[in-house]
């Protein structure tokens, strides 16, 4: 595993860089840009720890470019934006086959007559909730939908890590700050 | 009937060289080429000769465990281990497939997988060996049955846990030959040996092996035993997480109010002596232990709130944060008509699945508290707001 220590001093790093251009380029932002610059921020130094070697890192950093507000400051945060040939390239990648395989399940689970035939209701059940909850976690985890069982547990694994490291840099500096405050000199 | 090949210079290439489709073309051919010079092994002697086949093994180190499938028997078995095998290994198990020769063809289960690939061994069971053998490098070895031959026992778990040993060296093997590889796996006894049902057992295991260790990382989940329930709990602590994430970075962005966040001064504290040296502009100092340290902040800060902010600060009281209480923090009432706030509790974080109404109704306090109040910049502007973040356990 990683080293836990080394992952959070890049992740702060990587952040204060991010939020530090994010203020260079707007001046006086209401709470909620703020925190929405923060949060973005922090996701994308998030992501970019795990070098993309992870498929939610990527679908993160993917979705924050596509969307349009954040774009300019993805593309600055990530240091060189990449060439658009590129990005395009990759989001197409990204999409087509996938689109494919998400409209399929979508069309399979809808038309599928569900009927417990010899096995046993109570087993029906189970396998119905495991399905539920399965879907459930691929809507949490960015990028989740189009992944299979194997390779969600593994990105899953991958990304409460990530979570868990980025909660706890935040807390402290949160605490930090306040600290600041309260005593300025 | 068994039919032991002596490994001749045709499989000379290394395991790792082969693909496993390679490899089969070439035993038929060998066992073309034995076939009419060999007798026909019974299966008791099957044992023996895996063990002391010495004698008729070469210098070539695989050891590739094929063996045939016997006829009469109702299950196929077959043998899934390492592509790579010790070298050490001078057990023999070369056979051909029945399916070539004129035996009774056993079930040869083949699966053809893109992503790996393994030496398959359809064997005898009549002497009711099951084996599983790992996958992916984690081995579960169950050598379930006694074995006639205790040495050739201990021969095949040296040869599996050897194989698992140099597994990397095979995994690098299979990502190389990916294009037409095959999964072997042996069908345990009494289940299926349909090919789809062990493809989904193999998968099965697979998924089962990696909720092992999601196990470990959330909390809370040794309890539970079944997929359901810790799908559930996964979700929840995921679900937790996230929103802790949102909340604190309302909080950050509530309590600087131009996002300055001075790293340099916020280490050339008292509060940070140990990290207080030559900070880089915007790089950390190299041993930063601020997260490290949340218990001396804690401490801290105590004094420094009772001291520094006397007249404005009722009570502080703190607590460790291994302890998991809350933490006060409350202020006077500052003149701000709009938060009239006494205390906030603040409770130290610890993940559980009960936070989820209350980290909404935080949320929708924060949010709410960010749109009404028009905030001059005061100096106490981000306490006020930060100790309005009520939040509680």
């Amino acid at each position: 595993m990683r080293n836990i220590n080394s992952v959070k001093r890049e992740f702060l790093k990587k952040w204060m860089w991010g939020i530090r251009k994010y203020s260079s380029q707007k001046k006086n932002m209401s709470l909620l840009e703020r925190k929405k610059a923060i949060k973005l921020s922090a996701d994308l130094a998030m992501a970019s720890t795990r070098n993309k070697t992870t498929r939610w890192s990527k679908a993160l950093i993917a979705n924050a470019s596509k969307d349009g507000n954040n774009k300019v400051h993805t593309e600055h945060v990530l240091g060189s934006s990449p060439p658009p040939r590129r990005v395009r390239k990759s989001s197409t990648n990204y999409s087509h086959g996938t689109r494919i395989r998400s409209c399929r399940n979508t069309w399979r689970r809808n038309r599928a007559v569900h009927r417990p035939k010899d096995r046993s209701v109570a087993s029906f059940i189970a396998k119905k909730l495991v399905q539920k909850r399965t879907r459930r976690l691929k809507s949490l985890l960015p990028g989740g939908e189009f992944m299979d069982g194997v390779s969600l547990v593994e990105e899953t694994l991958d990304y409460i890590q990530s979570l868990k490291a980025q909660v706890e840099v935040m807390r402290c500096l949160v605490t930090a700050s306040e600290l600041m405050i309260l005593n300025p000199s | 009937m068994l039919h032991c090949l002596n490994g001749s210079g045709n499989l000379g290439a290394s395991c790792s060289d082969m693909t496993v489709l390679e490899r089969q073309t070439k035993w038929q051919q060998q066992q073309h080429h034995h076939e009419n010079h060999q007798p026909y092994i019974s299966a008791t002697e099957f044992h023996v000769n895996l063990v002391f086949s010495s004698s008729s093994s070469n210098n070539h180190p695989q050891s590739q465990g094929s063996v045939m499938a016997r006829d009469g028997s109702a299950l196929g078995e077959v043998l899934a281990h390492s592509v790579n095998p010790d070298p050490g290994f001078c057990t023999e198990l070369d056979a051909g497939f029945g399916s070539s020769s004129g035996f009774l063809p056993k079930e040869n289960i083949k699966k053809r997988k893109a992503q790996n690939s393994k030496v398959a061994a359809e064997s005898d069971n009549k002497d009711k060996r099951v084996k599983m053998s790992g996958e992916e490098g984690e081995s579960r070895v169950t050598n379930q049955t006694s074995n006639k031959n205790g040495k050739s026992n201990a021969n095949k778990n040296n040869r599996e846990t050897s194989a698992d040993s140099s597994k990397d060296n095979s995994k690098i093997s299979e990502v190389q030959n990916q294009k037409s590889e095959y999964i072997h796996v042996r069908a345990r006894r009494g289940q299926a040996t349909d090919s789809h049902s062990l493809a989904e057992r193999v998968r099965r295991e697979k998924i089962s092996e990696r909720m092992k260790y999601l196990q470990d990382l959330v909390p809370g989940c040794n309890k539970i035993a079944g997929k359901a329930g810790m799908l559930d709990e996964i979700i929840n602590y995921v679900q937790s997480l996230q929103r802790q994430v949102e909340f604190l970075s309302m909080k950050l962005a509530a309590v600087n109010p131009r996002l300055d966040f001075n790293i340099e001064e916020l280490f050339a504290k008292e509060v940070f002596p140990s990290c207080a040296q030559g900070l880089p502009n915007i790089g950390m100092p190299s041993d930063m232990s601020m997260c490290n340290t949340p218990s001396y902040l804690q401490f801290n800060s105590t004094q420094q709130l009772v001291s520094c902010c006397g007249g404005l600060i009722n009570n502080a009281g703190m607590s460790p944060p291994n302890m998991g209480l809350r933490r006060n923090i409350s202020t006077t009432p500052v003149p701000l008509p709009e938060m009239s706030l006494d205390s906030s509790c603040f409770a130290q974080i610890l993940p559980s699945s009960n936070w989820e109404g209350d980290f909404q109704s935080l949320y929708n306090v924060a949010f709410d508290q960010g749109r009404t109040a028009s905030f001059p910049s005061q100096p106490f502007t981000g306490l006020v707001e930060s100790s309005n973040l009520k939040m509680e356990m």
